[in-house]
């Protein structure tokens, strides 16, 4: 990549502290997110699968400063976020922002939409007066809603176009990125795709960069550039988009890619389904060598002492596995 | 928003009267000086505990005398005054500083968090009654400081519920979003957390305003709170209490008014804090 990332996560680790009981000795950390790398180029879209509890969404409040990580550094368009104080960290969020998973908790019930929207400009000063109300209308008009909307209440819309509302939002500090936390999962089938292309729109005419956080594959699928695949903490596979779903690597790849329902009947009934073993085990005791190993079906002696590291393969994608 | 016409649209018929009995206490007891038939500090010893109606060569009692011989209904009219003042101002103060300190503790967590709430627990196990007795033995009476006494034990409760509404609503992404947005803490507490806990705490307030006209009452009855002559519902009905079998006039009507008074917050409150939760505005 010519161009610097906008997002730069370097060796990122967050460990939640047990809570000791009275007399109970203190358990080990939660290890939600235990070493991650990745970058993500401006006006890139990078997805971020993986099955619940595996630390998507604390690694994407880690990126906002929301969270505070254990160790590693986070980078926002060249700005150290892990660290940062207050001032710093006010400054670092106007170039990210996030849109969250539902919309309907998204936005204060008593405030209007337009106060909700013209909110980060009006205290940040970049705008007041007329000129907010301007900047929130074309705003507005820039996600589908109508300038009118604005004086609305957020229960007066349906849960698209409350979306709609937290993009704009997110987007009218012109952030070099978005990241978007499961933002699809909680609509309705029949207006995911509105948002998703909604989305993908605004990318193209503002050159916005997202992390896309999702457990849905076909959603990933329809927006993403590059995949990154999680598992308890750690990536496992970091793939072109369609690298990733032409040719999945990793045993945890290919386990969440057979479980993506297949619309042709014919087809799915013939094909073969990996159906993983066991529980995802628990963050606060992550099996030693490959996390995965304890599910795996490929797994050896080797996978059960040794952690894999993620390296390059042929056509690109960065995999963390010693058999594949 | 369409055809909105102002706050009482649709309000219904219980509403309406409730408002305006709440109305009318507040009118006599803005206008007592002016309405009320006698003095209500005179005594006239000679007709006391007189029933309702009892009509003498001066004046007509019409809701009787007291243990003094002092016209109910004048002292009734001026109580108002005593007790709404006294039930409003408590409130007022109680709700301002219970609300801060629930907001604060929810917000930063931590040592602070700890402080306040054990601070909490230790006023609640400690009878709001004796706390307040105590406080006046120190300070002395007087309404200034019975406002005070009041406000000051009373907090607690609204530091609970403040405490446990901010927890859970700063928890929820909008609350994220502001921060990200770039609003600072006094803005997220007072336009993003403090209206969306408002309706709990109104019904906390609503059920306070009328433990506090009762608290005056006891704090009146044991000597702390108003003083005599000056009169206020609680200590009317204290001080008829001991009369109730031979004048039940003296305790029924302060009573009466006091029932009508606390019934009337409460719907009010009820009512007011769906009305003006703005998802239930517009249908």
């Amino acid at each position: 990549m010519s161009t610097d990332p906008v997002l730069a996560v370097d060796d990122v680790a967050v460990h939640f502290a047990a809570r000791g009981g009275l007399l109970a000795p203190k358990g080990p950390p939660v290890r939600a997110v235990d070493g991650v790398t990745l970058a993500i180029a401006p006006g890139e879209t990078l997805g971020l699968v993986g099955e619940s509890g595996c630390g998507k969404s604390t690694l994407s409040n880690a990126v906002v400063g929301l969270v505070k990580p254990t160790r590693g550094s986070i980078k926002v368009a060249g700005q150290e976020v892990v660290g940062a104080d207050p001032d710093a960290l006010r400054a670092i969020r106007r170039n990210v922002q996030m849109i969250f998973q539902d919309p309907a908790l998204s936005l204060n019930p008593r405030m209007t939409i337009g106060e909700s929207v013209g909110e980060p400009l009006r205290v940040r000063g970049i705008a007041s007066g007329a000129a907010l109300r301007e900047r929130v209308a074309t705003l507005l008009t820039s996600v589908g809603l109508r300038p009118e909307h604005a004086a609305r209440y957020p229960h007066q819309f349906s849960g698209g176009q409350r979306q709609r509302v937290v993009i704009a939002r997110a987007l009218g500090l012109e952030p070099a990125l978005v990241v978007c936390d499961e933002p699809v999962s909680a609509l309705d089938v029949s207006v995911r795709a509105q948002i998703l292309n909604l989305l993908v729109d605004l990318q193209r005419r503002m050159g916005v960069a997202y992390l896309f956080v999702s457990h849905d594959l076909a959603v990933v699928r329809h927006i993403c550039d590059r995949v990154a695949v999680m598992y308890l903490g750690r990536l496992v596979e970091v793939a072109p988009r369609d690298t990733l779903f032409g040719a999945p690597k990793h045993p945890y790849t290919l386990a969440l890619m057979s479980a993506v329902p297949e619309p042709d009947p014919v087809r799915q009934r013939t094909r073969q389904r990996i159906v993983l073993q066991g529980d995802l085990p628990s963050p606060s005791r992550v099996p030693t060598g490959c996390a995965f190993h304890t599910r795996c079906p490929r797994a050896t002696a080797l996978c059960a002492q040794e952690r894999p590291a993620l390296t390059p393969r042929d056509d690109g994608a960065l995999v963390a596995c010693h058999h594949a | 928003m369409q055809g909105r016409t102002g706050l009482w649209r649709r309000a219904p018929v219980t509403v309406i009267v409730v408002a305006l009995i709440l109305a009318a206490i507040a009118v006599v007891a803005l206008l007592a000086p002016w309405i009320s038939p006698a003095d209500p500090a005179r005594q006239t010893l000679i007709a006391r505990l007189r029933p309702p109606g009892h009509t003498t060569s001066t004046m007509t009692y019409w809701l009787g005398t007291d243990e003094l011989g002092r016209d109910l209904l004048s002292r009734i009219v001026w109580g108002a005054r005593a007790s709404l003042l006294v039930a409003l101002l408590s409130v007022t103060v109680s709700l301002t500083v219970g609300t801060l300190l629930g907001m604060l503790a929810a917000w930063k967590r931590g040592w602070v968090e700890i402080a306040i709430m054990r601070f909490v627990d230790i006023m609640l196990s400690i009878p709001a009654i004796l706390l307040a007795v105590l406080t006046v033995a120190v300070l002395g009476p007087g309404f200034g400081k019975l406002i005070l006494v009041l406000g000051l034990t009373r907090w607690p409760r609204y530091t609970r519920v403040a405490y446990a509404q901010t927890l859970q609503v700063a928890s929820l992404p909008y609350i994220k979003a502001a921060e990200l947005g770039g609003a600072g803490t006094l803005r997220i507490l007072f336009r993003h957390v403090l209206p969306n806990i408002a309706g709990p705490l109104t019904v906390v307030a609503t059920a306070e305003f009328g433990l506090m006209i009762l608290f005056e009452a006891g704090l009146s009855f044991l000597g702390l709170g108003i003083q005599p002559p000056q009169p206020s519902w609680g200590s009317i009905m204290s001080a008829g209490r001991q009369y109730v079998e031979r004048a039940w006039w003296i305790t029924l009507f302060p009573g009466a008014c006091l029932f009508l008074l606390v019934l009337s917050v409460n719907v009010l409150g009820d009512w007011l804090r769906d009305r003006l939760d703005p998802r239930s505005r517009t249908r």
